[in-house]
């Protein structure tokens, strides 16, 4: 069956390079995937599953190697900053589109500079915020030069040392000058990047299918001849066709449930790797019942993050005790260090020497139709967790996600659940979004040495001496609590025996690196 | 089967008891669950654990657990029998609301009638040819935000669907026992409006309510567990509600897990099989005026002003649109000039009996 | 009725002329109850993501910033040119949407279809022709209990028994068969066999099975009422009786005279159907991941897709009142009585 759907892939790329095989000669595999693709179109996206598509797609300048944290060069032999605000990249000679188009500093730029352009509301434009005219909501004059064919050279706006990771994501993906409109998307199955593979056949919502880019010189080599993305609308089926062998990998994202009934099935394995993925419960604090810090700090004090792990999502999390999930650069468990395990007594005490009476009434605020059907599983674990005490009288409430946000936000809820995925694979990524001014969700959290130190820590291009501040940080957190990290996700895919390369790509980027994935018939 | 000429008419007073009684009998048992589910559950419904220990997740049904826990740590028998009081509460929250706004719009427009009658017509009939669920989800959204995922959201939203039901029913009912001749007569002895409305047309056109009552309860039992099952319903922590767990079961039902899926399903299907019936026995015996009048065929004033989509039209759009659980036969079809639009009206039926 | 007079062209006329008001209220109501209704694509899309201001840019560049008016009148008017744009959320053409998804919903609603009337037919006929005996007792109850039964909890049920089997229990066809066949007429069955490939039509065939019986079994309770009641209905008819007086066989005059004419009305019905045929596609496709039109209308509901929910709502608008209004012509053209 494979063999004859190679046959019939090839027959369909006929059209465009055929000399491909000569490359890649694995056999052809099959993804199945939940996480749903908004646009193929760098431009017009910003979610996982039109991202990893782009990433198999288009190159970057820069590239996160698997398992590493820190970029290296991609179409850029090498990106170097001459000072914290001037980035120079020297791209690779010799690059092609997958239509034979050359990649030159000029396709850098255009990419770039249509995405800001075309601001589409699905789009990502946002994170280039330091190339971008704050007034005229272009790219900004002269933020980008290009001296030469091969010479790329970016003046930021402000000091940066996260713009090289930036610079890595799929939002920055060079595209062909020559193909896409600059003030609007192309069409999905149209695009023309210069990544390991090219798409060759796309349905939206449906399935894509990958082959191996001929023109493609990069050390992304890909294993495979061709790929085939099939998209799942729910988590049941994928689990059913990963089983029955129509999938050769499930990656994002099977129920807890799912992954244990597997756990122990022949024929496939449960690899899990290191997420980012991260869940914390929010305080508002202009909110009358959480104003007092020694209350957010009985809190912490009290959260059983282990029982939440194990009984809302079956031990597919592991617990959080930082804001900054493990593996980044001067991360450290704060939360561990400040309070131990969860004691009853020692919350009584936070609550008795602050003067607090108990029990304290505390509203839970969830959302059951955004971040899965195991959040309610959470806010009710937590909430008992609270009640338990006798130092709390906690009651949880719900909306759904669009009601949800605007309610959190006006103070519905004195301490609510919210979700992250980083944009970039930055210590700092988690901080500044969090704790600036009471960050994106405005929990009226305001600590002007918070703001000094973030300020610091971004423009500082010694890595000791960030993470030492990086570190500080993670300790007002614990400190302060305006928010209490509960856990981060694993990085988890189901392969069929017969995949290689699965365990290496699972790593906190969520970049499902194609070219690395082969099958053994 | 030759039979006597009585014998049919024997036979369906005696079948349609039969089935009244199957159907109360059903109902009951669930009205008893839902009345004393903390006396007989023999957990809580968002109990997860006794003596502070934790059941145990998804077991099979047996020892403790009679029908087993979910993936919740819930306890399945007390989620199904607490379950009962949720629908119980919500169906009969939106049923008598539904009714409350229905019934005096109805008796009001079919009496009013000129542009009142037309305009309340007008948009009623675009509520009901909205697909319903499609109203009930919309109506969830708006409403969970102020009131919660909780019973009353929920009733509120069924109750949206359903008031354009008794509208039709008790206006057409109204339109055509307007000209008859009690009421003339009641006019020529010069009764008010008001009276005539209240005392005599009241009197006449309640007494479908009670079917289309019991089969719109049976319905919103069906549209609460789709909205529970699309994630849209009653959360697990403030009530129970059988189309969440039905939900919570998807995942379960590829992996085997039969129970999670099989035991709230079941009692869906009951509570809506017994009031089912419990309506149509209804229609069969309690309601002979209903039969009569289906027998006479031209009540419908000839020049009513309301035209086209008070009466065949609304029917066909009605008729026609995407509404999960629609009936086909429920007995709002048997009224004005509906029945003859289609000569084989499945509502029609036992007529033949008499 | 105020139409007295009884031409059937007029009444046809008058009827498609009904047609635009009412879709057109179904519009407004989609639109109004969209608006009201919290959130919007923007903060569905990215609202855990940005702050405030960013996103109002976003719902600026979307045009959703302008008045409540404004956005009204042009969607009308772009349903009025029949131009129904592009999905906010994944930048499809809606038009796309309809054209992928609906086939899977087309031949599944066949399916069923097919099913109710294989079921329900014999079975209303078994039960009108031994009315009140303990067949037809069960049959009816039959009838209550699979229409009570919600699809989807039918679908698990159905998923529960046969996945073990290894029958496929989700979706319209394994990922295989999509990746080969090509689309022609997008809908999958037929451009298998277009394609000559016979593997695959017996796979997407054997996703059809689940999801139609589901959805069949649903229906099936209305056609066995039907059927059943038509019958009953026949056998009082004259000319029944006339047969009957003429000596006939009872049997003879069953099946000759009654059978017929009681399953003649079952054709107009049909058509009344769909609706509730539709609404129960809605649950049955998302119990069985099938890529149909209930699924996408619901993903979008939940994306906030105005454009995209706009747009799939008109389309089973004008597909509910076209059939009504063609059955309702139809009943016209055999049933004179009809046209008051």
């Amino acid at each position: 069956m494979i063999a004859s759907l190679a046959a019939c892939g090839g027959g369909e790329s006929s059209d465009g390079n055929t000399g491909g095989g000569s490359k890649a000669s694995g056999e052809p595999w099959i993804l199945g995937t939940t996480d749903p693709v908004t646009a193929v179109d760098p431009a017009g996206s910003y979610d996982f599953g039109s991202w990893n598509l782009q990433y198999n797609i288009f190159e970057q300048l820069m590239t996160i190697p698997a398992g590493k944290s820190d970029p290296v060069g991609d179409a850029a032999e090498s990106c170097d900053y001459n000072d914290p605000k001037t980035i120079t990249c020297k791209l690779r000679s010799g690059l092609k589109f997958s239509n034979g188009d050359e990649l030159t500093s000029s396709d850098v730029k255009f990419s770039l500079e249509r995405n800001i352009a075309i601001a589409d509301p699905n789009g990502s434009s946002v994170l280039l915020g330091q190339i971008t005219d704050p007034k005229t909501k272009k790219l900004a004059e002269g933020a980008i030069e290009t001296p030469d064919d091969t010479t790329v050279v970016f003046h930021l706006n402000a000091a940066d040392t996260t713009f090289l990771k930036l610079l890595s994501t799929a939002t920055t993906s060079i595209v062909d000058e020559d193909v896409f409109p600059a003030d609007k998307l192309l069409d999905d199955s149209k695009v023309i990047g210069s990544g390991p593979f090219k798409l060759s056949q796309y349905k939206p919502g449906e399935q894509a299918v990958l082959e191996a880019n001929s023109n493609y010189s990069g050390d992304r080599k890909a294993q495979a001849s061709q790929i085939f993305v099939t998209y799942f609308k729910d988590p049941a089926p994928l689990k059913q066709a990963i089983q029955s062998g129509q999938v050769d990998i499930a990656w994002r994202t099977l129920s807890p449930t799912d992954l244990n009934d597997l756990e122990g099935k022949s024929g496939v394995k449960v690899i899990k790797g290191e997420g980012s993925e991260f869940r914390y419960w929010v305080f508002q604090l202009q909110n009358k019942a959480v104003k007092e810090k020694a209350v957010r700090q009985a809190v912490a004090q009290l959260i059983d993050r282990d029982a939440i792990a194990k009984d809302a999502y079956d031990g597919t999390v592991t617990p959080a005790y930082s804001i900054v999930p493990p593996g980044f650069g001067g991360q450290k468990d704060s939360f561990k260090e400040k309070y131990g395990s969860p004691n009853v007594d020692a919350a009584k005490k936070i609550l008795q020497d602050a003067g607090v009476k108990t029990p304290v009434d505390l509203t839970l605020g969830y959302t059951p139709s955004h971040y899965g059907p195991n959040a309610v599983d959470e806010a009710t674990e937590l909430g008992n967790q609270l009640n338990e005490s006798g130092l709390f009288k906690t009651k949880t409430e719900d909306a759904e996600w669009e009601e949800y946000q605007t309610l959190y936000k006006q103070g519905a809820y004195d301490l609510f659940i919210l979700g992250w995925y980083p944009d970039i694979l930055d210590a700092d990524n988690y901080l500044t979004p969090f704790i600036r001014d009471g960050g994106f969700y405005a929990n009226h959290y305001s600590n002007p040495q918070v703001n000094s130190m973030l300020d610091k820590e971004l423009a500082e291009t010694d890595t000791n001496a960030r993470n030492d501040m990086i570190g500080q940080l993670q300790d007002t957190v614990a400190e302060d609590v305006p928010l209490v990290p509960s856990w981060n996700g694993k990085n988890v895919a189901v392969a069929s025996d017969k995949m290689k390369g699965v365990e290496e790509t699972l790593d906190p980027t969520y970049i499902f690196r194609f070219w690395m994935i082969s099958k053994n018939g | 089967m030759r039979r006597s000429p009585l014998a049919p008419f024997r036979n369906t007073t005696g079948l349609a008891r039969w089935i009244l009684l199957a159907g109360a009998l059903i109902t009951v048992v669930f009205l008893i669950m839902a009345l004393f589910a903390p006396w007989l559950a023999p957990y809580g419904f968002d109990q997860q654990k006794v003596g502070g220990v934790k059941f145990p997740k998804l077991a099979p049904p047996g020892g403790d657990h009679l029908f087993g826990t979910n993936d919740q740590f819930y306890d399945v028998l007390s989620r199904v029998i607490w379950g009962a009081r949720t629908a119980v509460e919500v169906v009969s929250i939106s049923v008598v609301l539904s009714v409350l706004i229905g019934v005096p719009l109805g008796l009001i427009s079919g009496f009013v009638g000129r542009w009142v009658d037309r305009m309340l017509v007008f948009l009623m009939d675009a509520l009901y040819a909205f697909p319903s669920l499609l109203l009930a989800i919309v109506f969830s959204f708006l409403l969970r935000g102020p009131l919660g995922g909780g019973v009353v959201a929920a009733a509120l939203s069924l109750t949206v669907i359903y008031i354009p039901q008794y509208f039709r029913v008790v206006r057409n009912t109204t339109v055509s026992a307007r000209e008859a001749t009690y009421i003339e007569a009641a006019r020529a002895i010069g009764a008010k409006n008001g009276t005539i409305m209240g005392r005599y047309l009241f009197g006449n056109v309640i007494q479908s309510v009670p079917v289309i009552g019991t089969l719109n309860a049976a319905d919103a039992i069906g549209t609460l567990a789709a909205l529970g099952f699309l994630g849209l319903g009653i959360q697990p922590n403030e009530a129970s509600e059988w189309g969440y767990d039905l939900s919570r079961a998807l995942d379960d039902a590829a992996s085997g897990i039969w129970w999670t899926t099989f035991f709230p399903g079941m009692a869906i299907v009951l509570l809506i099989t017994g009031l089912t019936l419990v309506g149509e026995g209804l229609n069969e015996t309690v309601n002979p005026s209903l039969r009569k009048r289906r027998l006479m065929p031209v009540e419908m004033p000839a020049n009513e002003p309301t035209s086209y989509l008070a009466e065949g039209d609304a029917a066909a759009l009605g008729a026609g649109a995407p509404n999960f659980r629609r009936r086909d036969d429920e007995p709002e079809r048997h009224h004005g000039d509906e029945r003859h639009r289609r000569p084989a009206e499945p509502g029609a039926r036992e007529d033949e009996s008499r | 009725m105020s139409a007295g007079s009884g031409s059937l062209p007029r009444y046809i006329g008058q009827r498609v002329l009904l047609v635009i008001p009412m879709i057109w209220v179904l519009l407004t109501l989609t639109f109004i109850l969209l608006r009201v209704a919290p959130g919007d694509p923007v903060s569905a899309a990215v609202g855990g993501k940005l702050n405030e201001a960013a996103l109002d840019e976003r719902r600026a560049a979307l045009g959703l910033d302008r008045p409540l008016i404004v956005q009204y009148l042009d969607y009308l008017g772009q349903v009025a040119t029949l131009n129904f744009g592009k999905t906010i959320s994944d930048n499809r053409p809606i038009v796309d949407v309809i054209r992928d998804n609906g086939g899977a919903t087309l031949t599944l609603t066949l399916g069923a279809f097919m099913i109710a009337l294989i079921i329900g037919i014999p079975l209303g006929l078994l039960a009108g022709r031994h009315r009140d005996s303990a067949r037809d007792v069960v049959t009816r109850i039959f009838g209550v209990v699979t229409y009570a039964a919600p699809p989807f909890f039918t679908g698990l049920m159905f998923v529960i028994l046969v996945a073990p089997l290894g029958w496929p229990t989700y979706d319209i066809a394994s990922p295989m068969t999509k990746f080969t066949v090509e689309p022609v007429t997008h809908i999958l069955l037929i451009d298998t066999l277009i394609a000559g490939n016979f593997v695959a039509f017996i796979d997407v065939l054997k996703h059809h099975v689940l999801p139609c019986f589901t959805l069949g079994l649903l229906l099936s309770g209305v056609f066995i009422r039907l059927v059943r009641v038509n019958l009953l209905m026949t056998l009082k008819g004259d000319y029944v009786e006339a047969a009957r007086a003429r000596g006939i066989p009872e049997r003879y005059v069953i099946r000759r005279h009654a059978f017929r004419n009681a399953l003649v009305p079952v054709v107009t019905v049909i058509g009344l159907q769909v609706a509730l045929t539709l609404s129960g596609a809605v649950l049955t496709e998302n119990t069985f991941n099938w890529p149909g039109l209930g699924t996408q209308l619901f993903k979008y509901l939940t994306a906030r897709d105005y454009a995209a929910v706009q747009g799939i709502v008109t389309f089973f608008a004008i597909v509910v009142v076209v059939v009504s209004l063609l059955v309702d012509i139809v009943t016209a053209i055999i049933d004179p009585r009809v046209r008051y």
